[in-house]
């Protein structure tokens, strides 16, 4: 536990972050937007080689997107989360698929596909599951699932259906 | 019925023309779908773009099993969402049943009772016993070894039978890994079924022993997957073990009772789909010693904690957010919840392993492969459609 205290305090000194503990092995911290292409190299070289995941979640009532990044120490065997808010009307991001590889990329692709997010330097960002999609990234909290598929797949008229739209 | 006057006659000079158009105008190239009408492939498709026999590049299709659980979540409560958890992979639905269960336990604060912990790990083991036999049938009928197919169906039906008796379901328990326990107890008399089907899995792992050489001459050397490769593309599980990586999520990152458990992990340097074979075989042997330690420690006491014994409809989750990691057959399965003091989750992410597992580092290792061994490959990174739609 020591090793994972070292890393606590040289990560809050050098980029002057707050590291908040949750509980054993689990870091959090909340980082600028600027700030996140020199944090995620540092924290490769520091042994967080593994992006287990990455996630945007929308809050509408802030107009903000926050990016969320679990990265996983293989040699320390901590998990950090980095945190940052970028603004919901203009969603852009460097990407950092320049750091954690591939790996990154197709996480990427994926929150840019649901969420609209544009990773700056990611090489491809098509389309991943939706197909022929062109309405508004689904997974934001202003896209309502249930009334679109009222209006694109029940019919009103229809005895079985109309239940749907008491 | 044909006509004969309605047949078009092919002469040889006029089928020679054709094929030298399409050589030209392909350059002797060709695209290829591997899937999702293939027999063995799931709801999947990758698209290979071949030159004779070989793989020049090849692209994943995915999206035929988009449910989009994570945004069907926000709309439900957790109890509603245990049982939305099972389908996230069909094949080990109860390992996601506890991912789900972890994630809404630590939000809500809930101390699971002992019992209940022996319990889930139990399922979590019964439940990768079962996925791996499966890993095994569909690489084997895969390379055109239909005996290990049959054997491993036909064994894997023992477990489903625990299932049955234990959850009520044979492959959907319906959430009974649920927020502050299990749904149930296990009933009298399942101790000693458990015993008696992991001495059935011990005879098949025995025949299995005989490594057919239908088997050992597709894996042997095909698709090899470098260490450095592996972190890169974020493989994990038996995949990232099989390159060399000492490393397993009940160990480094203990949750439930796995650290007071006593197992190996199985480890091999080669890399490639035999490596990753035995894996597979090597962890059903380890699944069965971790089984064995829980049924003798099985504590008593409560199966659920108090406050969810009977099912709340509306229990608000504190605000905040946590993400949990659990070593599931196929790798790393990921859950991070963020709740708003709401009923339903606000957000809950799911990173499946075989997102990474089918795209990134199945489109590494096609690359240069022979069409011949686009099976091999594919099967050997035990990977589910569903979890990597979601």
């Amino acid at each position: 536990m020591s090793k994972k205290e070292d890393i606590l305090s040289s990560f809050s000194s050098k980029f002057d972050v707050k590291v908040k503990t949750q509980r054993d092995r689990r870091l959090w911290a909340s980082i600028q937007k600027k700030d996140l292409l020199d944090i995620s190299a540092w924290l490769k070289e520091k042994g967080f080689t593994h992006l287990s995941s990455l996630s945007v979640t929308d809050w509408i009532d802030d107009g903000k997107y926050e990016l969320t990044y679990h990265l996983w120490s293989y040699t320390d065997n901590v998990l950090i989360t980095l945190k940052t808010k970028i603004s919901r009307k203009n969603p852009v991001i460097k990407s950092v698929s320049s750091i954690w590889g591939e790996n990154a990329q197709i996480h990427e692709r994926e929150m840019h596909e649901l969420f609209g997010v544009k990773f700056e330097g990611n090489s491809d960002l098509s389309p991943l599951f939706l197909e022929d999609w062109s309405g508004v990234p689904p997974f934001k909290k202003d896209f309502d699932w249930r009334e679109y598929v009222k209006e694109k797949f029940y019919d009103r008229n229809n005895e079985r259906e109309s239940g749907y739209y008491d | 019925m044909l006509k004969k006057n309605s047949m078009i006659e092919i002469t040889r000079g006029s089928l020679d023309t054709m094929t030298n158009q399409i050589k030209k105008s392909t350059d002797n190239e060709y695209d290829l779908y591997f899937g999702p009408a293939h027999p063995g492939s799931g709801n999947f498709s990758v698209k290979l773009r071949v030159e004779g026999e070989q793989i020049i590049s090849a692209r994943a299709d995915p999206g035929y099993l988009h449910r989009g659980f994570e945004k069907l979540m926000e709309y439900r409560l957790p109890i509603q969402n245990a049982v939305l958890s099972d389908r996230i992979c069909i094949l080990e639905s109860l390992n996601w049943n506890l991912a789900h269960a972890e994630a809404v336990d630590e939000l809500m604060g809930i101390e699971v009772p002992p019992r209940a912990k022996y319990i889930r790990v139990l399922m979590a083991e019964l439940s990768r016993i079962q996925s791996h036999i499966i890993w095994y049938g569909v690489l084997s009928i895969g390379l055109g070894f239909d005996t290990g197919f049959k054997m491993a169906f036909a064994y894997r039906d023992y477990i489903l039978d625990l299932f049955e008796l234990i959850t009520g379901g044979r492959v959907y328990p319906a959430g009974y890994i649920c927020p502050g326990g299990v749904r149930k107890d296990i009933p009298k008399g399942a101790k000693g079924r458990i015993l008696k089907v992991l001495d059935k899995i011990n005879e098949m792992i025995e025949l299995e022993k005989l490594e057919n050489p239908s088997l050992t001459s597709r894996t042997k050397g095909v698709g090899v997957l470098s260490i450095k490769d592996a972190i890169r593309l974020g493989a994990t599980g038996p995949v990232l073990r099989a390159s060399g990586m000492k490393t397993d999520v009940r160990r480094d990152d203990p949750y439930e009772i796995y650290d007071e458990l006593d197992f190996e992990i199985p480890v091999r340097k080669e890399g490639d789909a035999y490596a990753r074979y035995l894996i597979g075989i090597e962890e059903i042997k380890e699944s069965i010693k971790i089984l064995k330690q829980v049924l003798s420690r099985l504590p008593d006491g409560d199966f659920i904690d108090s406050s969810f014994r009977k099912p709340k409809l509306s229990a608000k989750m504190p605000i905040g957010d946590v993400y949990i990691r659990n070593e599931i057959a196929r790798g790393e399965a990921g859950i991070y919840m963020v709740s708003n003091g709401g009923n339903s989750p606000y957000r809950c992410k799911i990173r499946g392993p075989s997102f990474l597992h089918m795209i990134p580092v199945l489109e590494y290792l096609l690359k240069g492969a022979q069409i011949a061994d686009v099976p091999a490959i594919y099967w050997s990174l035990n990977i589910c459609p569903a979890d990597m739609d979601r």
